[in-house]
């Protein structure tokens, strides 16, 4: 996989589904979700600092509560590159991984700012800014394959041979 | 091996499991709503399959948006429709109830089972001893097409109760406090299990109000075990039920727990009774209790929402909707009601909510700056009665 570099958007500790994904914008037609990615934010305007490959960078339990499938794929259909936090939910951390959004745990919310420039390579576990070096536990192998194929259910085709 | 890996071991079919090991998991019942269904469903035909792992065993179920209040969200039940026609699993589509309600009432599995549904709150059949996992809608997918779910057989906070409840602290008051005390990720990818003599004193529907809001701790399964204290668990808390009293949830995070005392007096415009977490008969019955000959705060709209048809047929048969209604409350449809913030009881930025439901987060229940309380339905028809947050039994 390549690095991915991107400009970050840092957040707190417990960004909630609901905020990822708000509740009235759950029966919204799949290819629409992008549009509603973080609409119910708290504290921040999300969209005004967005910009299309911008890296989340966030503290404690990221993705907490709902088991919506949607809030990843907002995210990921908005163009999100990358979340890394201190910690994930573990039904959104599958979630993610199963619709083909890279989730990676990073502790890095309190050496970043909204704005910063950061390289990140999932394999070796580095995360690169101004020239330091910053080093996490890799990406599993098997968790990189999935994201490689787009997700779960691409892999899962692939590998039985269904066209 | 604790319960939490017997059981798993026996549905993988194998000897031994512990903490950490990868297994794949015989599944007993599959399910899921008008939310994470049609994604679901749009991932199982993305399978390729040509039918699900076992029809009996597959629910669909209509509870989140009920009655549609969109064209999309109708969508969304038809899409449903088609499914269950073409591939004959269940279907529940015209206001039932609420998912882990009604797979208590037709679905019911055995202690020790293991239960996949789409939604955060599966954990709650662990109040019946049924070991629940909640997925996402590809999970959920493979799950249907498969009867298998893969997992990592998980670590166990142990809680042993012990004691008996105050007249006026109930299963809500317990899951509270330990949100208190464990905060919102201690648990994630872990087990909470509760053992001991005091489980003696929670009925199962008390039990399934504690293991509805395990997720709000990180939990991944939560589950009664029996009185005996279970082996090889990471940890062993121990509580004296008698030791608690009535706690609440303040704003924005169900793991920002006080005891009720602490912020009583402060007032309220919107009280919410129902849920998977707190819409069966027991709660109804503190509310209709509550509520007889007396009439809710002027100021304080008040919504009542039974978890199943079942659930209000009971209710009405023993004459507590038109109490509550006498009351100047209002009995909605079975469903999930406003707990989510779709439908049903949407707040403005001047509202303060005390609900039996297992979320405030910002936003949960419409305006970002709405405040919600989390209580139980004794704590939640006091504070309707007085318009302001109240101690039950301490009018």
């Amino acid at each position: 996989m390549d690095t991915i570099k991107g400009k970050v958007i840092v957040l707190g500790d417990d960004v909630d589904t609901d905020q990822i994904l708000p509740g009235y914008a759950m029966a919204e037609p799949y290819d629409q979700l992008g549009n509603f990615a973080m609409a119910g934010l708290a504290g921040l305007d999300f969209k005004s600092v967005y910009e299309p490959g911008s890296i989340i960078v966030a503290g404690r339990n990221f993705g907490c509560g709902s088991s919506r499938e949607q809030a990843p794929i907002a995210l990921h259909q908005l163009g999100v590159s990358l979340v890394m936090a201190k910690g994930f939910a573990r039904i959104f951390r599958r979630n993610s991984i199963n619709i083909g959004l890279p989730v990676w745990v990073a502790d890095m919310a309190d050496k970043l700012k909204t704005g910063d420039v950061v390289e990140v390579d999932l394999e070796k576990g580095t995360v690169t800014v101004n020239g330091e070096v910053n080093e996490f536990t890799p990406m599993a192998p098997t968790v990189l394959k999935t994201l490689e194929y787009g997700g779960l259910i691409p892999r899962v085709r692939a590998e039985l041979g269904i066209e | 091996m604790n319960c939490v890996e017997r059981y798993l071991a026996k549905a993988a079919g194998v000897e031994e499991a512990k903490a950490g090991q990868d297994l794949s998991c015989k599944v007993s019942y599959v399910a899921a709503h008008d939310v994470t269904a049609p994604i679901a469903i749009d991932m199982f035909r993305k399978i390729g399959v040509k039918k699900v792992f076992d029809p009996d065993r597959v629910a669909l179920i209509v509870d989140h948006i009920y009655p549609a209040n969109s064209e999309k969200a109708r969508n969304n039940v038809w899409t449903m429709k088609d499914f269950a026609d073409e591939f004959g699993v269940h279907l529940y589509h015209r206001g039932e109830g609420v998912i882990h309600q009604l797979m208590y009432e037709k679905h019911r599995a055995q202690p020790g089972e293991l239960v996949v549904i789409a939604d955060s709150h599966t954990g709650t059949c662990g109040g019946y001893g049924a070991v629940g996992v909640g997925v996402g809608s590809t999970e959920l997918a493979a799950a249907m097409a498969t009867g298998k779910l893969d997992l990592e057989v998980p670590q166990v906070i142990q809680i042993y109760l012990t004691g008996k409840r105050r007249s006026n602290v109930f299963g809500k008051d317990l899951i509270l406090y330990l949100g208190s005390q464990f905060g919102t990720d201690y648990l994630v990818d872990r087990a909470l299990l509760f053992t001991g003599p005091g489980i003696d004193d929670l009925s199962v529907a008390e039990r399934m109000t504690v293991c509805n809001m395990g997720i709000e701790l990180g939990a991944m399964i939560t589950l009664f075990g029996t009185t005996e204290k279970e082996p090889d668990t990471l940890e062993v808390k121990e509580i004296d039920l008698g030791s608690l009293e009535p706690q609440i949830a303040r704003p924005f995070s169900p793991a920002n727990v006080v005891p009720v005392r602490e912020v009583a007096g402060t007032p309220v415009t919107q009280v919410v009774v129902g849920s998977c977490t707190n819409g069966r008969l027991n709660d109804m019955e503190q509310v209709a209790k509550a509520f007889e000959g007396k009439h809710v705060h002027p100021d304080v709209n008040t919504l009542v929402v039974p978890a199943s048809r079942d659930i209000l047929d009971e209710m009405e048969k023993r004459g507590w909707c038109k109490i509550i209604r006498d009351a100047g409350a209002t009995v909605l449809n079975p469903g999930c009601g406003s707990c989510f913030g779709a439908h049903e009881g949407l707040t403005s930025e001047r509202d303060t909510v005390v609900s039996t439901t297992n979320r405030n987060f910002p936003g949960r229940m419409g305006s970002m700056k709405a405040k919600i309380y989390l209580a139980s339905p004794a704590t939640a028809a006091a504070t309707a009665l007085a318009g302001k947050i109240t101690v039950p039994g301490e009018e």
